[in-house]
């Protein structure tokens, strides 16, 4: 009991000093299961998209529903591909385009069935991928009452699946929909680039699986010979989604369009 | 002046205070784990935990140990983006023991990507399957592994 008050007052003295301590000493993953000797502080992770590149298939949601055992119903997504169908205005009308179709059937985890708009009507019709945008300020880690939901320095969003309370709030907080509840573990879930993946040297699922090198990868503290993501930074122009929200989302597309919402 | 005395009542509300602040002190001690605020505001150990999680697909780099010389001419064509699980599906326990076999493969797999859909892009080879020699596998005209091969 004394050893429990002094421990409290201890800490609660020492605490700012501690934190200094600690946030310079390099934490290194040392436990059996996790690989060895990876060091969240020289990484920092990025995904990018090209738009253009983009084909629909759903190969990358049907993938990371396999790789991180995601729930099959229809509407459990960490990733996930919507199409816009930009239709022509009406003729005689003084406005550049017409309707905007936007769907994602199954979050197009089996391609995306053709669509009822006939050709001639469509202006422009292209795929976007989604997923969690790594957001610099991001709505849902702030939220989170417990810490459950944190940036981890290696620039992934991680969701602590054995202290998540499943309380929704962070599902509720992002502002780009890519959070939902398990049904069956009952705590929060999301995009985690294939966390298990990377800190082994291999790539998320999703970015293994695409056929079109629509999305791409990379660190940004350990650029390799042929990096992919400053050569799209450098050839591309590069927006990001909902920049009017002030969350600072750090993946970017190329070739995005303004009615991508 | 005479000198000041606290009233009982204040000294007994200054107690309480005391020990309602100490009491939640020592709880936050006893509660909160071990590798909290090694990071930030989280669980530290929970970083170890999500990466120990196995992965489910092999990679494109584990098939070539085995068959680099599909790889070799793979990358000569235009599918060179393509890994191989994409089509073959998940390979991990291949990988380990070649004698389970991985996925079969049918035509489904080429019409996913190929299907004509006006969304895809222009520069994407695309066909109408109905228009398109229909009643025929696709590889018996297409080399999937080099898809340049002219029929």
């Amino acid at each position: 009991m004394l050893g429990a008050v002094s421990g409290a007052l201890a800490g609660l003295l020492s605490a700012p000093a501690a934190r200094a301590a600690k946030a310079t000493v390099q934490k290194v993953f040392a436990s059996s299961g996790a690989p060895n000797g990876y060091d969240p502080y020289k990484h920092k992770w990025l995904m990018c998209f090209d738009v253009d590149k983009c084909i629909g298939c759903g190969l990358c949601v049907d993938a990371c529903k396999t790789e991180n055992h995601v729930p099959q119903a229809s509407h459990y997504f960490r990733t996930w591909i919507e199409r816009y169908i930009i239709k022509k205005p009406k003729p005689g009308s003084d406005r550049t385009r017409g309707e905007v179709l936007v769907d994602s059937p199954n979050g197009g985890r089996d391609g995306f069935p053709p669509t009822v708009v006939p050709r001639e009507e469509i202006l422009k019709s292209f795929f976007v991928p989604k997923l969690c945008n790594l957001c610099e300020s991001s709505p849902c880690t702030q939220v989170c009452p417990v810490g459950a939901t944190f940036d981890t320095p290696d620039g992934a969003v991680l969701v602590d699946p054995n202290y998540c309370i499943g309380c929704g709030f962070c599902i509720q907080a992002c502002p780009y929909g890519c959070r939902f509840l398990n049904p069956e573990t009952k705590t929060a879930e999301k995009c985690n680039l294939c966390y298990h993946r990377i800190t082994r040297g291999l790539k998320p699922a999703c970015v293994e699986i695409c056929p079109t090198e629509a999305r791409i990868f990379g660190d940004l503290k350990n650029p390799v010979v042929d990096d992919r993501i400053q050569a799209f930074i450098q050839k591309n122009k590069v927006f990001s989604l909902k920049p009017h929200l002030g969350t600072e989302p750090r993946v970017m597309y190329a070739n995005l369009d303004k009615e991508v919402r | 002046m005479s000198r000041f005395k606290m009233p009982p009542q204040i000294f007994r509300l200054v107690l309480l205070t005391i020990g309602i602040v100490v009491s939640y002190l020592i709880a936050r001690q006893l509660l909160t784990p071990a590798s909290f605020r090694d990071f930030g505001f989280y669980r530290g150990a929970a970083l170890e935990e999500v990466a120990s999680r196995p992965p489910v697909y092999a990679g494109k780099k584990a098939c070539d140990e085995c068959h680099s010389e599909v790889l070799l001419k793979l990358a000569k064509g235009d599918h060179k983006t393509l890994s191989c699980e994409a089509c073959h599906g998940v390979s991990q326990e291949h990988a380990g023991n070649p004698d389970i076999t991985p996925v079969k493969l049918t035509g489904s797999h080429c019409i996913r990507c190929h299907e004509a859909n006006p969304t895809r892009p222009a520069w994407f080879h695309q066909i109408t399957v109905k228009n398109h020699y229909t009643g025929q596998k696709c590889t018996e005209c297409h080399v999937p592994h080099q898809p340049n091969e002219v029929p």
